[in-house]
């Protein structure tokens, strides 16, 4: 069946309100424009998904942390990071980020795929290191699933994806951590 | 720059030598300002050669980043190895929560008020 077949169908299953929506936003690399970011996925989360409060506030913070990680390490000064949600109400919110690969870190899906598992075994509840805790606490507790592409022709694509499950909510992190599906 | 003010005050009441400042948060700590606003709290940090403890009052506090939290365990390092105390007061709970899963509410404890913190404190 090709794509327009698909959506055609697709059209005539699913009702309007439930299908995925999905939002991409090309941001500067520039910190500036993440509290924009930070307060955009907040009302998403809270009023489109079905997620709670607390999980509108965490995902928040994943979402800062993963374009963060972009603008420092993935994009150069000058280029740009791109940020899509996907949400699908009452069952999950998706965020994928994209870097050029220009930035000062040079690094493959594989390698990143990598220093996240030392990452995660490394940094404990006691950790006194300056910095490390983004990735693998913030992003690997709060989210169910966790992918790094490479993207062809630089760049590497990030996908962290968490699933609504009414049992989650003000359920204490870290005790909150559930398998973390890895692939690259 | 996101919004963030930071004021630093002497708690009265102190006695023993001890010195203890209240560093009161107000608006986002994230990746475009903390790095600024961090250096008023090394300079408070290095200008007492020892005895000072630290109350942050995050009742004004939004957001805090993990770069934030690495600040605040590596001032809480300083402080502890010169024998002085840090505590965090009246965080809201979306902080509490991150605070909670890097493992930092493991070494800094938190406290629902401000007096309560001071009283654990001095």
């Amino acid at each position: 069946m090709d794509q327009n077949a698909t959506e055609q169908v697709a059209e005539k299953i699913i009702p309007l309100d439930e299908r995925p929506i999905e939002i991409k936003i090309i941001i500067p690399t520039q910190a500036y424009f993440l509290s924009g970011i930070r307060d955009f996925v907040v009302n998403l989360t809270k009023n489109l998904t079905g997620f709670s409060m607390q999980w509108a506030f965490r995902f928040q913070a994943v979402v800062d942390e993963l374009c963060n990680n972009a603008i420092e390490h993935g994009s150069k000064s000058g280029a740009v990071v791109g940020v899509t949600l996907i949400s699908t109400k009452g069952k999950s919110l998706e965020v994928i980020v994209e870097d050029t690969g220009t930035g000062n870190v040079t690094i493959n899906a594989e390698g990143l795929t990598k220093l996240y598992k030392e990452k995660r075994e490394n940094v404990g509840v006691q950790y006194l290191g300056f910095r490390g805790r983004g990735l693998p606490k913030i992003v690997g507790e709060w989210t169910d699933e966790l992918i790094f592409e490479d993207i062809p022709g630089g760049g590497i694509r990030v996908r962290a994806k968490k699933y609504l499950r009414k049992e989650d909510d003000r359920v204490s992190s870290p005790l909150v951590s559930n398998p973390i599906h890895l692939t690259v | 720059m996101t919004p963030v003010q930071i004021t630093i005050e002497d708690v009265a009441g102190v006695a023993n030598g001890k010195i203890v400042k209240l560093i009161r948060v107000v608006g986002q700590l994230d990746e475009s300002n903390v790095d600024d606003e961090a250096k008023a709290i090394y300079q408070l940090i290095e200008s007492v050669p020892g005895g000072l403890s630290l109350i942050f009052d995050f009742m004004g506090l939004e957001y805090m980043n993990s770069k934030s939290i690495g600040y605040l365990t590596d001032w809480y390092s300083k402080v502890s190895a010169l024998g002085g105390k840090v505590a965090i007061a009246g965080a809201r709970d979306n902080i509490l929560d991150i605070l909670q899963v890097v493992g930092l509410t493991q070494l800094v404890n938190a406290y629902p008020t401000l007096d309560e913190a001071k009283a654990a404190v001095l």
